[in-house]
């Protein structure tokens, strides 16, 4: 039972992330290699947000650190993403790591690097009788997930602007000849990304400290979308307890250290055996 | 019907448009043409004669290469269209049916006519599959799956649904059998009437374009070589030999018809 | 030279020629002797920040074969280093080998990784052969990692490397190890610059733009897409070798998937398909630090945020790859060609539309 909830929980944060990248790469086939470094940078935004209201009033922290987060996403479009058109994809993916390692050294300079952690709530739900505990953060991590992508789902199946945002990923001159604002499209989906990395750093800063390494969870993000198909969001959450369960279960049953390694061997097996993952289509790797 | 251009002003006025390709391929030179309002106009000319790039110039979709309007201005409805974005140009009226990529192939067809569909336009959508009833027996097909002719009817639906004042259509005939491109020009004529849609349709079909548009003009080499009312066009000799395919009368030798070719009396 | 148009090539062996313009060989013996003159009067400081411009520069150059000729994305390229250390410090180390016999070892290792490494490159393409390398880094990494760990001296110091020894002399001053580097990063260059205007650069060149059109016209895509990562792996086992005797240990932490984007960087900013600017590349990122360094210590502490240098420096290297890949994608080399061809071609001011591949 307490396996079941950890995986949960950890799978929840993967699905996040690699909701974060799915959703930029359906949009315009760019790997953000940077999602990582948005979440822990979101997540200490969200700490020093906290300090200035000096812990009174979560929701403004909430509220100050989505509009910066969703801000910043369109900014990175706006101001990098927008000249990239024609080129390439992989270029934009090198531009992305940049950013990564120019976000990375963002924490050095203003937070340097201090490791600091999230103080959501403390309260314990329930004991286990192995030992485990089942906290509130646990809880509000599984629902912010289901939520998060019950809200994405609705979206692209059911509005118009969801249509709109599928035909623009496939096919942007059409979509731009059928009066569709494809910039905007874009930006939205980027404000979208870096939000829900946000969302996730602040989720993951609640259980563990936040430090400038904490940016390797980018891998298992990008692992999580790789698994489920890069421009799938079933593969997402599927992707993201996938990789969940094989850390977790590895770290319980074969060795700690040895779960770090997971992701990689994971990304390795995926590449050989199955590389437009669970829900792609093999034309994927045609279109880079 | 003849052309109306001296009565009152262009829905659509082109004047002297220059486009060059990467600073230094000039695709189309000097052109100006006219479309009047509830008129269908035809574009005729061969591969590489520049249809499709004035077309493209038109409606902004001029690809994000190095792709330029030099010369000349585009007005729509008193407007200037050159340098604006593309979804501005349609939003304006000026709704393009591309060759490729003509359509959301991920998307059914039902989705893809809703593209952008609002509450207004519910009825024009209805209309479509008046005016393309196979269309309305596959409405949760995929679009990739349809079959050509399938895929043009879509794709003319689709840029209906767009409240177009002028419709431009790019190549039509490419890749259909010729008895499906007659079905759908004649839809498209009934939709000019009807609705009262002005439309720039390019085509290499010389023939049947010119069946159904009131006033031709031909692109050779990026220039406009000939214009005039449709009745006129299918009579003149010139035409008929190049576009038409046939003179009467005489066979000729390729020596001939090489000959004749460089003196090519419609220069005068 | 034709007569008359000093820019028009009408043989083949003019196209070939290496540096076709009198002004070109002028500057290249120009910089030679600099170079060669440099230590004489330069203080220990300068010569090792030019020692590890010269590995870098190695590096760099194996690292342009393969992404800037053939354009096959590799995200693994410290790996390759790390091979080339490692197997350089368990051979000396532990068994006692001589220079002679380490380094061709290592980089024979190497160019077996780079085969192995280099196999997903026959299927995948641009971003998905990306994460396969970085999939590969980590495997090859953690290798390396559970080795260090268990059979290093000590498990955090790494494995310590006795200096080279060439027929009983041994390189171990600042100056021997400028002049051997030299060699050696010079031999590379030559090395590559032949390679990029034979056959074999060409095939590359080819698979790089088009690599179906390439197949269809006869080229072997699936052999010069391998030997491009054997080389590049070779090249960067080599970096990796000379670097394990000239830093004389060797740490597996030290081979970062930054390390890898240091090197990408590089070449991007130097140029990507180009050796010139892989060397301009490789001097600018790893003088880089070094100049942010001094910079910062000349700034008043009031306006040092309270850090150290080193999260600056990392800020202005994300800085540079985002920069140049937005606004000069072909590189500081292109900033070369365009001011000397403005010079070739005064006083006519057109400029080439497609200009001919520089090297």
């Amino acid at each position: 039972m307490e396996l079941l909830v950890s995986i949960l929980v950890l799978g929840a944060t993967n699905a996040l992330l690699a909701a974060g990248i799915v959703i930029v790469y359906k949009a315009s086939r760019i790997v953000n290699f940077a999602h990582g470094e948005l979440a822990i940078v979101g997540a200490y935004v969200f700490y020093s947000a906290g300090l200035i209201t000096q812990g009174q009033s979560l929701l403004l922290t909430i509220a100050a650190t989505a509009a910066i987060s969703a801000l910043f996403g369109v900014a990175i479009y706006a101001a990098l993403m927008r000249r990239l058109v024609g080129q390439p994809t992989f270029v934009a993916a090198m531009v992305t790591i940049g950013l990564a390692i120019v976000l990375k050294a963002a924490i050095v300079v203003f937070w340097h690097s201090k490791s600091v952690g999230i103080n959501l709530t403390r309260q314990t739900l329930y004991t286990f009788p192995g030992g485990g505990r089942l906290t509130l953060v646990d809880v509000i991590t599984v629902s912010c997930c289901i939520a998060f992508f019950a809200a994405l789902f609705a979206f692209f199946n059911h509005t118009r602007l969801g249509r709109q945002f599928r035909g623009a990923a496939e096919n942007p001159l059409l979509a731009s000849q059928r009066q569709v604002n494809v910039n905007l499209i874009l930006a939205l989906a980027w404000g979208a990304a870096v939000f829900s990395a946000s969302l996730a750093g602040v989720l993951f800063g609640s259980r563990s400290m936040l430090s400038p390494q904490s940016t390797i969870i980018g891998l298992s993000g990008l692992t999580a979308a790789l698994v489920g198909g890069l421009d799938s969001l079933r593969g997402a959450v599927i992707g993201g307890l996938l990789v969940a369960a094989a850390t977790y279960l590895t770290a319980r049953l074969i060795d700690p250290a040895l779960s770090e390694a997971v992701p990689f061997a994971i990304l390795l097996i995926v590449m050989t055996w199955r590389p437009w993952g669970i829900f792609g289509t093999p034309e994927e790797l045609n279109r880079v | 019907m003849s052309s109306p251009q001296q009565r009152s002003k262009p829905l659509l006025d082109v004047r002297q448009l220059e486009v060059v390709y990467n600073h230094v391929a000039t695709a189309v030179q000097g052109v100006s043409l006219e479309v009047a309002d509830r008129q269908i106009v035809a574009v005729i000319g061969t591969n590489g004669a520049g249809k499709t790039t004035t077309l493209r110039a038109i409606s902004g979709f001029l690809p994000a290469e190095d792709v330029a309007v030099t010369d000349g201005t585009i007005t729509f409805d008193s407007r200037p269209l050159v340098g604006r974005l593309p979804h501005d140009i349609s939003r304006r009226g000026v709704v393009l049916v591309p060759e490729r990529h003509k359509l959301f192939d991920t998307l059914t067809v039902q989705e893809n006519l809703h593209f952008n569909l609002t509450r207004q336009r519910r009825e024009i959508r209805d209309k479509v599959f008046d005016y393309f009833p196979r269309l309305g027996e596959r409405k949760s097909q995929i679009a990739g799956l349809l079959s050509g002719g399938e895929k043009q009817m879509l794709a003319i639906g689709m840029s209906l649904v767009c409240e177009p004042k002028l419709l431009l259509v790019d190549e039509l005939s490419l890749g259909l059998a010729p008895i499906v491109t007659e079905e759908i020009m004649g839809i498209l004529q009934n939709i000019n009437r009807q609705l009262g849609i002005a439309m720039l349709i390019v085509e290499q079909n010389a023939a049947a374009a010119l069946r159904v548009a009131s006033f031709g003009y031909v692109l050779e080499g990026g220039r406009v070589v000939f214009k005039g009312v449709c009745a006129k066009l299918m009579e003149h000799q010139d035409i008929k030999e190049f576009y038409l395919g046939g003179a009467e009368g005489k066979t000729r030798s390729y020596r001939d018809l090489r000959q004749y070719a460089r003196k090519r009396r419609w220069w005068g | 030279m034709a007569a008359g148009s000093p820019y028009l090539r009408v043989t083949y062996a003019e196209t070939n020629r290496i540096l076709p313009e009198p002004y070109q060989r002028v500057l290249v013996v120009a910089i030679a002797v600099a170079v060669l003159v440099l230590p004489m009067v330069s203080n220990a400081y300068v010569i090792y920040l030019l020692n590890l411009t010269f590995l870098a520069v190695i590096g760099a150059v194996g690292l342009n074969l393969l992404t800037g000729y053939c354009g096959q994305v590799s995200l693994g390229h410290a790996s390759f280093l790390a091979i080339g250390a490692f197997v350089t410090a368990i051979l000396s180390n532990r068994y006692g080998a001589p220079v002679w016999l380490a380094l061709p070892a290592a980089c024979l290792v190497g160019a077996m990784v780079g085969f192995v490494v280099g196999l997903p490159a026959l299927r995948f393409r641009g971003i998905y052969l990306a994460i396969t390398t970085l999939a590969m880094h980590y495997a090859i990494i953690f290798v390396l990692t559970t080795y260090q760990a268990n059979f290093g001296s000590s498990a955090t110091a790494g494995i310590s490397v006795p200096a080279p020894a060439l027929g009983g002399y041994e390189i171990n001053s600042g100056r021997a190890w400028y002049y051997a580097l030299l060699l050696v990063s010079a031999g590379v260059v030559v090395f590559s610059l032949n390679v990029s205007r034979g056959y074999i650069g060409r095939a590359w060149v080819a698979i790089r733009d088009r690599d179906i059109a390439a197949a269809s016209v006869g080229i072997n895509v699936a052999r010069f897409k391998l030997l491009a990562f054997v080389c590049s792996a070779t090249l960067a086992a080599l970096a990796g070798s000379l670097g394990a005797y000239f830093t004389g240990v060797v740490t597996v932490e030290a081979y970062t998937l930054e390390l890898a984007i240091i090197y990408l960087a590089m070449i991007i900013v130097g140029g990507m398909g180009s050796v010139a600017g892989a060397v301009l590349g490789a001097v600018f990122m790893t003088l880089l630090p070094f100049g942010i360094e001094r910079l910062f210590e000349a700034l008043p502490h009031a306006w040092r945020l309270g850090t150290t240098s080193y999260g600056l420096q990392e800020a202005v290297t994300g800085v540079a790859i985002i920069f140049f890949l937005l606004f000069e994608p072909k590189g500081l080399i292109e900033i070369y060609r365009r001011t000397a061809e403005y010079f070739e071609r005064w006083p006519f001011r057109y400029r080439e539309l497609q200009p001919a591949e520089r090297r």
